[in-house]
């Protein structure tokens, strides 16, 4: 069971976040200041931290730069109430690896987390072939297979279908799904993400195959990993 | 009215500087009157003297007494010395008991006092002649020295009148603005205690004074209509959050009530809570744009290609709501702008177009063919006429859009973004539908 810990300064707002997260299968700790979260994550090996942006202490930039700088690479999402984009920027260059602004949904929180926790456990560019049950897909050929089935994939949809396959398993927001593979940080609208996935899907899972994806109502998509 | 404010005045301060400077003038111009005519007079008096003595020299050395003494007699006005003395210098006849020590026989004119015999100062010049006898000429220059003296009390009088009049001027000057500069300090006052509709008088004069008061007016009407624009957006936001969170409330009442909850209904809250979010997040972006302004990225940016980008986006968008969606690419135009921007901005125009054409409706995007335009144009309702500028304001949602899901504040975001790259959105009527222009033109060009 990966270990998060939850440096947030609000004490519900914590306890919201460790309750989703031990939802979401994961067991969480609650830290919350910034110098006490820098020491209890310097201390102990977590798997994630989810980082409040203002916190008493030390802020979360500097929580965060602190640890980077300490040489610990555990992957962290921060949270802020903060605006988007220009904060989203100086957040990332801290050394978080995933923004998340307030409010936001519980799914949301959870699809970052696992996200990011991929990213880092996946050994850098070792891959050349992303399987997902008969699903293939070639990084260097650019390819997609399904059984033996060629799929014609636009320049797009290629990133769209690694983004998920990387992620299989994983519920994934249309907005994460925006942001991730399309690298625009507004809001796509109703249901233009749908419609991309959408058109995807319908080249991947044809009549007669065992469906790979699924669409979780008001949350997002997921490939099935199995 | 305080004397030490009324001192401070620039208008005091400038009259008393050039009162002074006149004054200064005005010693200058005296000074220099008085130099010219005192050398003039000396030069005058000292050729006389040469004269007079040259021709006693010159005269046999037995008569030069008797010259003396009738040269004496003929001047009725008494303003000429005549005297010879001793080779040691005794007085052996004329107007003068003493030869004067600093007077040089053959030497430079001296001036002396008044003595008992020439009650008068004079300037004298000595010649030795032949005889060893000394010729002492002079001539009463009481004139110069009185001249000297009217040309001093005239400097003191007209300097000390021109000084008292420049402080009057200055006073007198700085009066009227520091009264018109309390005026303005009322105002001010009163527009900080929260009259937000009371402006700066003005005069007739379009001074220094009224272009600043035009300025501090012009400045209050933009504050006035950006509060009034808080204001009316305060309530639509509130409107606008209200609506979906009392629905939200309700519904979670009426599950609490419900003996079981099943979980369509719980998605349904979720849905309405959802669109608070969305509708939030919309709002933090709008604000987040307005104080943006300085960090944006600008860069070159092709419009021809983000075009396509925005096309990439939107075409399967529009063939799954049976919009028709043409879009025209031209020469490459590249302008100045952050493409990331941009790109929202475009994207919410597309994203509106696509919405409101609706089933078997017509969207296009194009280049402007001449000038570095981006042009949206959908088929739909539009917009009527009186609302095309109010929904470019700030949080301004138009009454069409509370009918369509979404944020509805899509074109206030691409309004904002046109506003941070100082670039220009005209909606216009497609007929039918609406045009939505962005003229990425310069603003100096534009106009």
């Amino acid at each position: 069971m990966a270990k998060v810990l939850v440096i947030e300064d609000d004490a519900e707002t914590a306890a919201e976040i460790a309750a989703c997260l031990t939802m979401g299968g994961f067991e969480a700790e609650q830290c919350f200041d910034g110098a006490e979260g820098l020491k209890a994550a310097l201390a102990e090996p977590y798997d994630a931290i989810t980082l409040d942006r203002m916190l008493p202490g030390a802020d979360g930039l500097e929580v965060v730069k602190a640890l980077r700088e300490a040489g610990c690479d555990v992957p962290v999402l921060m949270v802020s109430a903060l605006n988007e984009v220009d904060d989203r920027v100086t957040g990332l260059r801290a050394g978080g690896d995933d923004y998340l602004v307030k409010p936001f949904a519980p799914t949301e929180l959870i699809a970052r987390l696992e996200v990011i926790l991929r990213r880092s456990r996946r050994p850098n560019s070792a891959e050349l072939v992303i399987r997902v049950g008969n699903l293939s897909l070639d990084l260097v050929t650019r390819e997609a297979r399904r059984g033996g089935r060629r799929i014609e994939l636009l320049p797009m949809e290629f990133k769209l279908l690694e983004f998920m396959m990387r992620n299989a398993g994983q519920i994934l927001s249309r907005r994460l799904i925006f942001e991730a593979v399309w690298e625009y940080y507004f809001d796509p609208g109703t249901n233009l993400i749908d419609v991309h996935v959408g058109r995807l899907r319908r080249k991947i899972d044809v009549a007669g195959a065992a469906p790979l994806f699924r669409t979780e109502r008001g949350v997002g998509y997921l490939l099935n990993a199995d | 009215m305080q004397i030490r404010a009324l001192l401070r005045t620039t208008t005091f301060r400038l009259s008393a500087l050039y009162g002074l400077i006149f004054a200064l003038g005005l010693v200058a111009l005296l000074g220099l009157v008085y130099l010219r005519s005192a050398v003039y007079l000396t030069r005058r008096v000292d050729g006389i003297l040469a004269t007079e003595a040259a021709a006693l020299v010159r005269s046999p050395p037995s008569e030069v007494e008797q010259r003396i003494d009738e040269a004496l007699a003929l001047d009725g006005q008494k303003n000429n010395v005549f005297a010879l003395f001793t080779p040691v210098g005794a007085p052996l006849t004329g107007n003068l008991e003493a030869l004067p020590p600093t007077l040089k026989p053959d030497g430079a004119p001296v001036e002396i006092g008044p003595t008992p015999s020439f009650p008068a100062p004079a300037r004298l010049v000595a010649r030795r002649l032949s005889s060893g006898e000394v010729l002492v000429v002079g001539r009463d220059v009481n004139q110069l020295q009185e001249m000297r003296g009217i040309i001093a009390s005239a400097l003191l009088w007209s300097g000390s009148a021109v000084i008292l009049v420049g402080l009057a001027c200055g006073v007198a000057f700085s009066i009227t603005p520091l009264r018109r500069l309390q005026t303005l300090q009322e105002a001010c006052g009163e527009i900080a205690d929260g009259d937000l509709t009371r402006r700066l008088p003005t005069s007739e004069h379009h001074d220094e004074l009224d272009m600043f008061a035009a300025t501090v007016n012009y400045t209050m009407g933009e504050v006035e209509r950006l509060m009034g624009e808080v204001q009316g957006a305060t309530e639509t936001i509130a409107h606008d959050l209200r609506t979906p969170l009392t629905r939200a409330r309700a519904q979670l009442h009426r599950l609490q009530q419900a003996p079981s909850v099943s979980p369509a209904e719980i998605a349904r809250v979720t849905a309405e809570l959802d669109t608070v979010l969305e509708r939030f997040r919309a709002l933090m972006r709008l604000s987040e744009l307005e104080v943006r302004e300085r960090h944006a990225g600008f860069a070159p940016t092709d419009l021809t290609r983000l075009l396509a980008d925005v096309a990439d986006l939107y075409q399967p968008l529009a063939e799954a709501n049976g919009v028709n969606f043409q879009v025209e690419g031209a020469a490459p135009a590249i302008v100045e702008a952050d493409a990331k921007l941009l790109f929202e901005a475009v994207s919410n125009l597309v994203d509106n177009a696509i919405k409101f054409a609706g089933e078997n409706g017509r969207v296009a995007l194009r280049l402007g063919r001449e000038r570095p335009q981006i042009i949206v144009e959908d088929d739909g309702p539009g917009i009527p006429e009186a609302e095309k500028t109010a929904v470019l304001q700030r949080f301004y949602r138009s009454r069409r859009d509370r009918m369509v899901p979404g944020s509805g504040l899509g074109l206030s975001i691409a309004a904002a973004i046109v506003r941070l790259h100082r670039f220009e959105l005209v909606l216009s009527d497609a007929q039918p539908g609406l045009r939505a222009v962005i003229d990425c033109r310069p603003a100096s060009v534009r106009y």
